[in-house]
């Protein structure tokens, strides 16, 4: 029987208002925050899940967690090693996709930039294409061509040195400041097809508008990323290896490994990657969604607590009709979780405002809503709210009627 | 098993308030006896106990001293739970200050007491309204309501469960002279129509001449009856 507790927070709105304004937004910042904090990352994850290889390869050097390898420990060699690499006896691997990554800052942010050969960039764009009139950087490969012999024309083959000094004119005259970038970072930072875009110390063009889902936010010429981040040609960061059908991902893992100089792991890896390394600010996240529920619920109990004390006299004349404490106890706990369904219901409503306005303001951020984290927030919020009652219940059934009724 | 002889027996009924030079006896040694179907007046000064005895006899207060019996059984020394179910089941109040719960309509001020007693039946409520000439004013709020109105409703919720017994603290205290005569017409009918016994707790004399015996009390005892 509802519409008696119906009846008291409606003829409490101010308290009630209040209280359920309490528990909405707990439960709308225990989506968002989890959303956020959560979203971002898998929306990364997913990005890698959907480059089309079976295996990231990387330097055994560089340790268990790849989330934050950039730089040029890789070369060619390394690449010719894996093409030729068996499993069973038999050759195992289809393709090898070897890219350059680095850490940028682009319209104020920082992004992963990849250098990658464009021949190799349809297998990072998550199976998108680049919509015309946009197109890939450098398309006949010329830049990579020019700069190779520009370098063997100035510094003999094996000799080290200093970068070359390389004018803008000159790189930009032969394709090497071209930038194709995601839809995401377009609609951020409201760059169109034409327009320059400075990071790396240099005035980028952008050729290309990528589908959302590509690997990285920004995609540059693999012989530019080379000679601006590490200096000599044929330096990898990492490499992506799609392997031949009927090849097991573990046997071509365990091939690598015997390598000894390589690692790898297989793609849908990452995303634990990702939540191993992150994982502490999920733990940051639910410490503040956890404390922000328990002062909702306080909010409640307070609120609850005040409207037994203000109620008493009504309680008493429930309890003068022979109300069971069994019913005054059931009336209670149905008022506070009416006040934590109608708090969860904005809450979520809320939520998804709340995320829409995040991703309006900032376009790169993923609030990912679940129903996941809808049904935990709602399970939170009645388990609180039943929390929340029961001390204002056993005052309620311990009113003395008479004193109550004499009450004004 | 014979029928009990009285519905309502108060035995040597005991009651303060208070502690220590502060403590105030209201009923001492009080006894009375009720019979079924009996429309009784209770009259007496203010402050001599009258509101206390009531409370007593309607289980919403434990006697110091002294018992309760209804039907012959003791029922002041039960636990709070099972006085309770006494209240639910057996026993129907009008208080003076009429005790409506604000946050309801009339309606469902006479819902909710049938729901507490375990009873679905909206189909009586009605009919229950317009014998108590409020059916009109039943959809409002007892705020919304004249004061006469407001005892109407009380007395209809207090007999909507069909109680044996009605008790009745000065239901006519804040009524004019009209709306007094029509309440204790209410009364009276339910007493001669159902049987409903009715214990009324008046200090009008005009009032209490409505009831079948009259008792005084004075200092928290039974002086004498009146037949």
């Amino acid at each position: 029987m509802l519409y008696l507790p119906l009846a008291n927070l409606l003829h409490h709105k101010l308290g009630s208002a209040g209280s359920a304004l309490g528990v909405g937004i707990s439960v709308c910042m225990l989506i968002t925050l989890s959303g956020l904090s959560r979203g971002s990352l898998e929306e990364v994850a997913e990005r890698w899940e959907a480059v089309d290889a079976d295996l990231i390869v990387y330097s055994a050097r560089w340790g268990d967690n790849i989330t934050t390898i950039s730089g040029g420990e890789l070369g060619d060699a390394d690449v010719e090693r894996l093409e030729r690499l068996t499993a069973a006896g038999e050759k195992c691997v289809e393709r090898v996709v070897p890219i350059f990554l680095y850490r940028v800052s682009i319209a104020g942010q920082e992004h992963n930039i990849v250098g990658v050969a464009p021949e190799d960039l349809p297998q990072l764009l998550g199976g998108g294409e680049i919509p015309k009139p946009g197109r890939s950087f450098d398309p006949q490969n010329k830049f990579a061509r020019w700069l190779k012999g520009r370098l063997e024309e100035d510094r003999p083959q094996g000799e080290e040195g200093p970068p070359l000094d390389i004018s803008d004119a000159e790189l930009a005259e032969h394709g090497g400041l071209e930038i194709v970038i995601d839809a995401r970072l377009a609609r951020a930072t409201g760059l169109k097809l034409g327009e320059k875009v400075y990071t790396a110390g240099r005035n980028f063009t952008v050729v290309g508008i990528a589908p959302r889902g590509a690997l990285a936010r920004a995609f540059i010429p693999r012989a530019t990323a080379q000679w601006l981040f590490s200096g000599p040609l044929g330096r990898y960061t990492l490499m992506f290896v799609k392997l031949r059908p009927g090849v097991r991902v573990g046997a071509a893992v365990e091939a690598v490994r015997r390598t000894k100089r390589l690692a790898s792991v297989a793609i849908d890896e990452y995303r634990g990657m990702l939540q191993q390394r992150f994982g502490i600010m999920y733990l940051y996240v639910d410490t503040v969604n956890v404390v922000t529920l328990i002062v909702a619920f306080l909010f409640i109990l307070v609120t609850l607590y005040t409207m037994v004390i203000q109620r008493r006299r009504e309680i008493a004349i429930l309890r003068s009709m022979g109300a069971s404490r069994r019913f005054i106890l059931s009336q209670v706990v149905a008022e506070s979780m009416l006040l934590s369904a109608c708090g969860a219901a904005a809450g979520v409503l809320m939520s998804f405002a709340a995320a829409a306005g995040i991703e309006a303001i900032k376009p790169l951020l993923t609030v990912k809503i679940t129903w996941d984290w809808i049904l935990t927030a709602a399970g939170a919020a009645a388990v609180g709210a039943t929390l929340a009652a029961v001390y204002p219940a056993l005052c309620a059934i311990r009113v003395d009627v008479i004193e109550a009724l004499s009450l004004e | 098993m014979t029928e009990a002889r009285y519905i309502l027996e108060a035995n040597g009924l005991h009651k303060s308030f208070g502690s220590g030079s502060a403590r105030e006896h209201v009923l001492r040694g009080l006894d009375l006896k009720v019979r079924p179907a009996e429309f009784l007046a209770v009259m007496g000064p203010s402050g001599c106990g009258k509101s206390t005895l009531l409370h007593v006899l309607g289980l919403m207060a434990s006697p110091d001293a002294g018992g309760v019996r209804i039907d012959g059984r003791e029922a002041a020394e039960l636990p709070e739970p099972a006085r309770a179910e006494i209240r639910r089941k057996r026993i129907g109040f009008v208080f003076q200050r009429f005790n409506l719960l604000s946050m309801l309509s009339g309606y469902d001020n006479i819902r909710l007491s049938l729901r507490i007693r375990g009873l679905d039946q909206q189909a009586g409520i009605r009919p229950l309204l317009e014998a108590m000439g409020v059916a009109e004013v039943a959809g409002k709020k007892p705020g919304k309501m004249s004061i006469g109105q407001q005892q109407r409703l009380a007395v209809a919720r207090a007999i909507a469960h069909k109680p044996d017994l009605l008790l009745a603290d000065e239901p006519t205290g804040s009524l004019d002279s009209d709306n007094a005569a029509a309440l204790l017409e209410l009364l009276a009918r339910a007493n001669r129509q159902n049987g409903q016994t009715i214990v009324m707790i008046t200090h009008s004399a005009e009032v209490a001449a409505t009831a079948g015996r009259i008792v005084h009390m004075k200092d928290g005892r039974i002086l004498d009856e009146n037949v």
